[in-house]
C-alpha cells in the first residue's frame, strides 16, 4: 500500500478543518465540518466527508484544544497534589499578584486543586540540593492510602527544591505506584527541573490535571484511526511549535494546553519563508479575536512565560502568540465620556454582527466592513447571507448619529480603530521587541485579516503583505508543517566567569541523551534529528534573562558572552560590555525532523481573468468603483492594482487603492503595500 | 455626549490608546532589564506627562502606591531646571518633601522634545534594592528624621544631551549598598524612559505636534468628565471614620488616629483630615504626595475602568491639617508611610462602600516587611546577605462574595511575592513553612480571605540582625455591616536551645539573631462582612473541608455546629438543631460579651481560658500579646469603632 497521504486536522470552537495533501503531487485539499461535543466525532466524520482512505495516510497529525478546554471550563478529574510539609498551598498563595489591579471585585481563579486535596508528607532538600530530611515513608504510605480512597484519577508529587534533587519525589512516586496503582503520578523534578516553586508545582500540576483527559482522548482518537486502517502513530502538536506522540502525552500531557494557537504561528512561520521572508508577523483574525506571532530568521519567538488561566504559569517552552479581543464579532461602542471604542466585547457567533439579522443592532467590525463595500453579501460560498441594510442601520445609529458623522465616515472610523488596535499589538510584540517592522511581511489569515492586513501594513510601515491561499485554514496547515519536537530545560545558575565549559558541555550532553531516547523511542530515525541548544543569560544582578544559541561542542565561554550583550542590545537597546554576565538556564530543543512535502508550484499561464463583478467600495472617504475578483480564478503570476477585492469561500482580501498584488507560484496574494 | 472632544474621534481613541500602550511598553522594559529585585517583583511605575508635567497616561499594571505621585515628581524637575532641558536629558529624583513617595523609590524622567520645544515626558519609577541609611533596604523604623533613612535625591541630571553623567551617577550609586546594581536600573530606567519617547515621536511624526499636544490634555479632560458623571450621579452627603497606627514609639499607650470626613457636593469629592493626629516618633508618617496618593488610590478602587491620570486627580480636594501624620514636613521620617497610606485606603473603602454598596468591602490586612541582613556563613568567604521579605494576606469580605484569599498588599495589588527555592538560595535561611493560616478570616456573612503564616530557621550567619516593619497588632483588621475582625499581626522569635516563644510584635529594629532562631510571622485575613450568624451553614462546612476554618471556631463564630463524618474523605455535616440553638444563643450574649469589663477579659486570656481571637471578635479587647496586659487606651479606640462597624449592624434576634 503506497502512503502518500499526509493529513493535519485543527479541531476549533465551531469548525473542524481537516487538510489534506498529497505528497505525490503537493497539491492539498481542505475539508471544513462542524466540531462535535466530542471532536472525535468532528474528525472522524470529516474524514469520511473527504473521503480519505487512512490506510494511505503516512502523517496523520492533530492541533487539539481538549487540554485547554478541560482547564478553562474545569472539567477536570479529581487530582490530588503531595508536597513539602509546611507548603501546601503553594499553588494557592502563587506569587499573590491580580490580573486586574483596580477591580476588587474580579479574583484570580481558583487553582486547579483545591486546598482539601493538596496533602502534604514530612521531606525536604536544601537550597544546595542536598537531602536535609528524608522522606518519612510511614506519612507517605499514609497519604497513598487516603488519596486511594478519595479516589484521585491523577496525583502530582511537588516538592521544595527538587529541581536540584528529585530523590525524595522518586521515592513518593514509587509508593503512590505501589499503593495506588494505574494512576498518573507527575512529579516537579521531571516535568521541570526548574527554580522557583510556584512556577514548576504549577506547570506540573497543570500537567496531572489535564493527563488524564489528554491521554484518554488520545488513546480513543488513536483507536478510532488504527481501527479504520491508520498504521502510524498519531502525532499531536503542542504549543512549543512541534508534535509529539501519545507515548510523550502521558507525561506531558500539558504540552497540549494552547496546541491550536501555535498551529496558526506555524503556518504563517512556514508560508512567509517560502514566500522568501525570514522574517514575519502572523496576524490570524478571527470572530472575537486575534492572535500575533512573530518569526525572526527562521524562528518563531519562543516563550516559557505563558499561561492558560492568569496565575497558573506552564512553563513549557511555548511560541510566544499576543492573543487581543479584537475581531470580526467586536463591537464598536461609545462610552459616558464620549469616546468611540472598540471590543474587546463581541458580538460573538450568535447573535453576531447586527448584518447577521439575529437580532443584535450594535455595530461591529464586520458591519463597517459591510457598509464601506469591503466585505459583499454572501460569505462563505453563500451559506450566509449578510443584510448590508441592517448593518448600515447599526452604523449609522451607533456611531454616525452620536458623533456626527456621515455613514461611511463612521464605518470608517470604526474601522481605523480596530486596526489602531491590532497594530498596537503588532507592535507590542515587534517594535518593542527590538525588530523593526519594515524588515517583515505580514502574513494575513484567519477569516478577518486579509481584511485589515494591507491597513495595518501600512500603519506600521510592514511593506509586504501575503494572504495564503485558503486564510480560513491556515492553522489546519500548520499542523501538516511541523516535525516532531521536544523541549528540554535546567537551571543552571552560575556566573559567565566561574562556569565551566566542560561541565556545561557535560549537562547538556546528558539533556542531549534523554532527548535522544525519547525521539528515538518515537521512532525517529538517528540522522533525522536536530539538537539545537541555547542559554538564558542576565547581566549578574538582573532577574529576567535572555535566550542565547549556543553552539555543540559549547566552545568558549567568551563567546557566549559576546552573543548575549548583542542580544541585549538588540532586544533592550543597550548593552553593558564592563558588567559581569550570569548562566541561568540550559534550554535544549530536540527535533525529529519529519519530510515536508513540497508544495504544489505553479507556473504562470498569462491568463487575466475577469472580475466576477464590480462594486462600490469606500476607501478614505471616497467611494470607488472596484472590482470583485474569485480567488479560484486567479492564475499564477496574475498581478492586479488596487482598488481590488477579492472574495473566497473562507475570506475576502481587500486591496485598497496604492497597493499593487501578485500571485505567486504557490497561490499566494502578495501585496506591497505602498501608497 | 459624543461630540465634546476636540479631536475627531478616531485619532482621539487612537492617541489615548497609543499614550497607554506607550507606557506600558516602558513597563515591560523595565521588567524585562531591572537588576533590583523589589522592581522585579512589580514595585515600580511608568508615567507619560503633557508639557506642563500633569499625568496624561500611567500604567495599567503600576503598582497603586505611586498612583497620583509621579506628576509632582515630575513638576518638581521642571521647577528645579526650567529651561536648562534639552535633548538627551535624563534627571533623577527620589524626594517625598517633593510628592515622591519613600526615599527607595527614584524616578528617572525625560523629556521629549519635538520640533525643539518640550511636548512631553517620561517618567520612570522603580523601587531600588538600597538607597544607604543606616539600615539594608533603607528601612530604619527607629529613624525619627530623614538623615538614617537613606540618600535624598533632590533633581539632578543622570544624562546630559544623552551623555551620562557619571560623576553624579557615581555619587548617587555610592551612597547605596549595591553600587553596581544602582547603575545598572539607572540605565535599565532611563531606556525605558526613551522607549516611551520614541513611541510619541512616532504619534508626532503621524499625527502631528500639534494634535498630539491636543491629544495629551485630552484624555486628562476624558477622564475627568468620565468621573465628575459618576460623582454627580451620587447623593450629596458627608460620611466620616477614622483608623489607627497602632502606637506611637516615642508617646505614651493609645492608638494613633487617622480621621477622614468624605463630601460629596455636586461633581466634587473632598477629603478632610481635619482632627487627624500630628506627626508620630517614627517612620510611620505621610508627606502630602502620599496622603494624595492614598486618596486617589482608594477613590480609584471605585472606577476600577478608567485609565489613570491628572484627570482623575482633578476631581478630589484635600484638606491636611500641617504638622499631622498625614502631612509631614522634612526632615520628619516618612519612609513607613505606607503605614497611613494603607489606614487611608481602607478608610475610603469604607466610606464609598456606603456610596456604592455594590463594590462594598471590609478592611485588608496591613502589609508587612521584614528585613534580616548580615553574613552568610555557608561559604567560606561569608558574603553579605540581604534577606527582604514580604507577605500576601486576606483582603475584606465583599457584599455577596468572600473576601479574596492570600493576596498581595492592598497599597500595591501588582506587587509579587516572592519563591522561597530564591530566597533559600541567596540567604542563610530555610523556611519551614509558608502556608493558609486556619482560622485567619475575618468571620462574616461573607468571610474575610485567609492570611498565611511563614517560618523560617536561620541557617549559618553571622552579625545578622532582624528587623520588622508592620502595624495592625493593635489596631486589628476590622469587619463592616456586623462582621468582625480578623486577627493581630505581629512576629515571634523562638531561640535556638528553646527558651520559649519571644514575642517581638509588629514594628521592631535590629534585634540580633543567629544559627538555629526561628521566627515567625502571620499575616491577618481580611474583615468580615455582614453578621457571621447569617452566614450560609453549607459554606462554613466548604471551609471546614480545605481547612481555611477549624470546627472549633465554625461553632464561636458562626455559631455553626458541625460533626465530623470522615476527616479522611472530608465529610462533615451541620447539625440543624445545634446550630439553631447555639445561634440563638450567641445572639443573646454577644452585645454583653463585647461590654464585658476589658480587666476581667484580660485576666481570662492570662489564665488560657480563652484565646487571642476570643478576645478580639467576641470581647473587642486590645492586649499586649506577649504579657497579656490590658491596653485600656488601645481598647476603648477600638471597642468605640467595633460599636459603629460590627454592633450596630447586629440584629437582635
Amino acid at each position: 500500500m503506497v502512503q502518500n497521504l499526509r493529513v493535519a486536522v485543527d479541531v476549533g470552537g465551531t469548525f473542524t478543518d481537516i487538510c489534506i495533501m498529497d505528497e505525490a503531487t503537493g497539491l492539498i485539499r481542505i475539508e471544513k465540518t462542524s466540531s462535535t461535543p466530542d471532536p472525535i466525532e468532528g474528525i472522524m466524520g470529516g474524514v469520511s466527508k473527504a473521503g480519505i482512505d487512512l490506510s494511505e495516510v503516512a502523517l496523520f497529525s492533530h492541533g487539539t484544544t481538549v487540554a485547554t478546554n478541560a482547564l478553562i471550563t474545569r472539567r477536570l478529574p479529581r487530582t490530588a497534589v503531595v508536597t513539602t510539609k509546611g507548603f501546601r498551598d503553594v499553588i494557592e498563595i502563587r506569587r499573590a499578584n491580580k490580573e486586574d489591579l483596580w477591580d476588587t471585585y474580579k479574583d484570580v481563579v481558583k487553582p486547579y486543586v483545591p486546598r482539601r486535596d493538596r496533602l502534604t508528607v514530612p521531606e525536604r532538600v536544601d537550597a544546595g540540593g542536598l537531602v536535609v530530611e528524608p522522606l518519612d515513608v510511614e506519612a507517605a504510605r499514609e497519604v497513598a492510602r487516603i488519596l486511594k480512597r478519595r479516589n484521585v484519577a491523577a496525583i502530582a508529587v511537588c516538592f521544595m527544591n527538587a529541581y536540584l534533587n528529585g530523590a525524595n519525589e522518586r521515592a513518593m512516586r514509587e509508593i503512590l505506584l505501589e499503593e495506588v496503582p494505574d494512576i498518573p503520578v507527575s512529579i516537579s523534578s521531571q516535568v521541570l527541573p526548574e527554580i522557583f516553586e510556584h512556577e514548576r508545582f504549577s506547570t506540573t500540576v497543570a500537567n496531572a490535571v489535564v493527563s488524564p483527559v489528554v491521554v484518554s482522548y488520545t488513546s480513543r482518537l488513536g483507536e478510532r484511526l488504527a481501527n479504520e486502517g491508520y498504521t502510524r502513530d498519531l502525532l499531536l502538536l503542542h504549543t512549543g511549535g512541534g508534535v509529539m506522540t501519545p507515548a510523550s502525552v502521558r507525561d506531558f500531557a500539558a504540552r497540549l494546553a494552547g496546541s491550536g494557537i501555535a498551529a496558526g504561528a506555524i503556518a504563517s512561520r512556514y508560508i512567509a519563508g517560502l514566500c522568501g521572508y525570514p522574517n514575519s508577523i502572523g496576524l490570524d483574525m478571527g470572530g472575537t479575536s486575534t492572535d500575533v506571532s512573530l518569526a525572526y530568521e527562521g524562528q518563531s519567538r519562543i516563550t516559557k512565560d505563558w499561561h492558560i488561566e492568569f496565575g497558573y504559569p506552564i512553563r513549557f517552552a511555548s511560541i510566544e502568540v499576543l492573543t487581543i479581543g479584537a475581531g470580526g464579532g467586536s463591537l464598536a461602542w461609545t462610552d459616558s465620556a464620549g469616546s468611540l471604542r472598540n471590543g474587546p466585547q463581541s458580538a460573538g457567533a450568535f447573535p453576531g454582527p447586527a448584518c447577521y439579522g439575529n437580532g443584535n443592532t450594535q455595530p461591529t467590525n464586520t458591519d463597517a466592513n459591510v457598509t464601506l463595500g469591503r466585505l459583499g453579501s454572501n460569505l462563505a460560498g453563500g451559506k450566509v447571507q449578510l443584510a448590508p441594510a441592517l448593518a448600515r442601520q447599526a452604523v449609522e445609529d451607533g456611531v454616525a448619529k452620536p458623533f456626527g458623522l456621515g455613514l461611511h465616515e463612521a464605518a470608517d472610523a470604526i474601522v481605523k480603530v480596530a486596526n489602531a488596535n491590532m497594530s498596537d499589538a503588532v507592535r507590542l510584540i515587534s517594535i518593542s521587541r527590538g525588530y523593526d517592522p519594515r524588515d517583515f511581511a505580514l502574513v494575513a489569515f484567519g477569516g478577518a485579516g486579509a481584511l485589515h492586513g494591507v491597513d495595518i501594513a501600512r500603519e506600521l510601515a510592514i511593506p509586504v503583505v501575503i494572504v495564503p491561499p485558503n486564510p480560513g485554514v491556515t492553522s489546519a496547515l500548520g499542523c501538516l508543517l511541523v516535525d516532531m519536537q521536544h523541549d528540554f530545560s535546567q537551571s543552571c545558575m552560575v556566573g559567565a566567569d566561574e562556569a565551566d565549559a566542560a561541565d556545561i558541555e557535560a549537562r547538556f550532553a546528558a539533556l542531549e541523551e534523554e532527548a535522544l531516547a525519547r525521539l528515538t523511542h518515537e521512532g525517529i530515525a538517528s540522522q533525522d534529528i536536530v539538537l539545537q541548544r541555547s542559554i538564558d543569560m542576565m547581566y549578574r544582578g538582573q532577574w529576567r534573562s535572555l535566550a542565547v544559541h549556543a553552539p555543540s561542542p559549547i566552545g568558549a565561554i567568551a563567546d557566549l558572552v559576546q552573543s548575549f550583550h548583542s542580544e541585549h542590545q538588540r532586544e533592550y537597546n543597550f548593552r553593558r560590555d564592563s558588567a559581569p554576565v550570569s548562566f541561568f538556564r540550559l534550554n535544549l530543543k530536540a527535533v525529529g525532523v519529519v519530510p515536508k512535502a513540497e508544495f504544489a508550484v505553479h507556473e504562470p499561464t498569462g491568463a487575466i481573468p475577469e472580475p466576477v463583478g464590480r462594486r462600490r467600495v469606500w476607501f478614505e472617504g471616497n467611494g470607488l468603483d472596484t472590482p470583485v475578483y474569485e480567488r479560484d480564478d486567479l492564475p499564477c503570476g496574475f498581478s492586479f492594482q488596487g482598488p481590488a477585492i477579492v472574495e473566497q469561500v473562507d475570506a475576502t482580501t481587500v486591496v485598497p487603492p496604492g497597493a499593487s498584488a501578485e500571485v505567486d507560484k504557490y497561490l499566494n496574494i502578495i501585496i506591497r503595500v505602498k501608497e | 455626549m459624543a461630540g465634546d472632544l476636540p479631536l475627531d474621534p478616531v485619532t482621539f481613541e487612537v492617541l489615548k490608546n497609543s499614550f497607554i500602550t506607550s507606557v506600558d511598553q516602558m513597563g515591560e522594559q523595565v521588567l524585562r532589564t531591572c537588576y533590583s529585585f523589589v522592581i522585579y517583583n512589580r514595585d515600580f511605575s511608568s508615567a507619560l506627562h503633557d508639557a506642563h508635567g500633569e499625568c496624561a497616561a500611567q500604567g495599567n499594571q503600576d503598582i497603586a502606591v505611586h498612583v497620583g505621585t509621579l506628576h509632582f515628581t515630575c513638576k518638581d524637575v521642571m521647577r528645579f531646571f526650567g529651561d536648562d532641558m534639552h535633548e538627551g536629558d535624563v534627571f533623577a529624583i527620589n524626594d517625598p518633601y517633593a510628592g515622591g513617595t519613600h526615599f527607595p523609590d527614584v524616578r528617572l524622567i525625560r523629556p521629549i522634545f519635538a520640533d525643539g520645544k518640550i511636548i512631553a515626558f517620561s517618567q520612570s519609577n522603580g523601587h531600588w534594592s538600597d538607597v544607604g541609611g543606616s539600615v539594608p533596604g533603607s528601612f530604619d523604623v527607629a529613624a525619627r528624621e530623614m538623615f538614617r533613612e537613606g540618600l535624598r535625591i533632590t533633581p539632578v541630571r543622570l544624562f546630559d544631551r544623552g551623555r551620562f553623567c557619571k560623576d553624579v551617577a557615581h555619587l548617587v550609586a555610592s551612597n547605596t549598598r549595591d553600587p553596581a546594581s544602582i547603575i545598572g536600573d539607572i540605565q535599565a530606567q532611563s531606556q525605558a524612559t526613551q522607549v516611551c519617547a520614541r513611541e510619541i515621536l512616532r504619534l508626532v511624526n503621524k499625527y502631528g505636534r500639534d494634535t498630539v499636544e491636543t491629544g495629551l490634555a485630552a484624555v486628562q479632560d476624558y477622564v475627568e468628565r468620565s468621573v465628575r458623571q459618576r460623582i454627580a450621579a451620587l447623593p450629596d452627603g458627608e460620611w466620616e471614620t477614622v483608623d489607627f497606627i497602632d502606637r506611637d514609639p516615642a508617646g505614651g499607650e493609645g492608638m494613633i488616629p487617622i480621621r477622614i470626613k468624605l463630601t460629596i457636593k455636586g461633581d466634587r469629592a473632598i477629603y478632610d483630615f481635619t482632627g487627624s493626629h500630628p506627626t508620630i516618633g517614627s517612620i510611620y508618617n505621610s508627606a502630602f504626595g502620599t496622603t494624595f496618593s492614598a486618596v486617589a488610590a482608594g477613590m480609584k478602587t471605585f472606577f476600577p475602568d478608567l485609565p489613570l491620570n491628572s484627570g482623575f486627580y482633578r476631581c478630589f480636594e484635600i484638606i491636611a491639617p500641617e504638622g499631622s501624620i498625614i502631612d509631614a514636613k522634612w526632615p520628619i521620617a516618612v519612609t513607613g508611610f505606607l503605614m497611613p497610606f494603607e489606614k487611608i485606603m481602607n478608610s475610603i473603602y469604607e466610606m464609598w462602600s456606603k456610596l456604592m454598596p455594590e463594590r462594598a468591602l471590609a478592611c485588608a490586612f496591613n502589609l508587612e516587611y521584614l528585613l534580616t541582613g548580615g553574613l552568610d556563613a555557608r561559604s567560606s568567604d561569608k558574603p553579605i546577605f540581604m534577606f527582604y521579605d514580604w507577605l500576601p494576606g486576606g483582603w475584606g469580605g465583599r457584599n455577596g462574595k468572600d473576601g479574596s484569599n492570600v493576596t498581595t498588599a492592598c497599597f500595591g495589588t501588582g506587587l509579587m511575592s516572592q519563591p522561597v527555592e530564591g530566597q533559600e538560595r541567596a540567604n542563610p535561611i530555610l523556611t519551614t513553612e509558608c502556608e493558609i493560616l486556619k482560622d485567619s478570616p475575618g468571620p462574616g456573612k461573607w468571610r474575610g480571605g485567609a492570611g498565611v503564616v511563614k517560618t523560617s530557621r536561620m541557617l549559618q550567619a553571622e552579625k545578622t540582625v532582624i528587623s520588622y516593619i508592620c502595624d495592625r497588632e493593635r489596631a486589628v483588621v476590622w469587619g463592616i455591616e456586623g462582621g468582625l475582625p480578623s486577627m493581630p499581626h505581629g512576629l515571634t522569635l523562638m531561640r535556638a536551645g528553646g527558651q520559649g516563644e519571644e514575642r517581638l510584635g509588629s514594628i521592631f529594629s535590629d534585634v540580633p539573631i543567629g544559627e538555629g532562631d526561628i521566627f515567625s510571622r502571620p499575616t491577618a485575613g481580611g474583615g468580615g462582612f455582614g453578621d457571621p450568624l447569617e452566614r450560609d451553614p453549607a459554606l462554613v462546612v466548604e471551609d471546614i473541608k480545605d481547612d481555611y476554618v477549624s470546627v472549633e471556631r465554625a461553632a464561636k463564630d458562626y455559631g455553626v455546629v458541625v460533626r465530623t463524618i470522615d476527616a479522611e474523605l472530608c465529610e462533615y455535616e451541620v447539625d440543624t438543631a445545634a446550630t439553631a440553638a447555639l445561634r440563638a444563643k450567641i445572639r443573646a450574649e454577644r452585645v454583653a460579651k463585647v461590654r464585658l469589663d476589658p480587666e476581667v477579659v484580660a485576666e481570662n486570656y492570662r489564665s488560657g481560658a480563652i484565646s487571642v481571637l476570643d478576645v478580639i471578635r467576641q470581647h473587642a479587647v486590645i492586649l499586649d500579646w506577649g504579657t497579656g496586659a490590658l491596653l485600656p487606651k488601645s481598647t476603648s479606640q477600638f471597642r468605640e469603632v467595633f460599636e459603629r462597624r460590627s454592633v450596630a449592624k447586629w440584629s437582635a434576634g
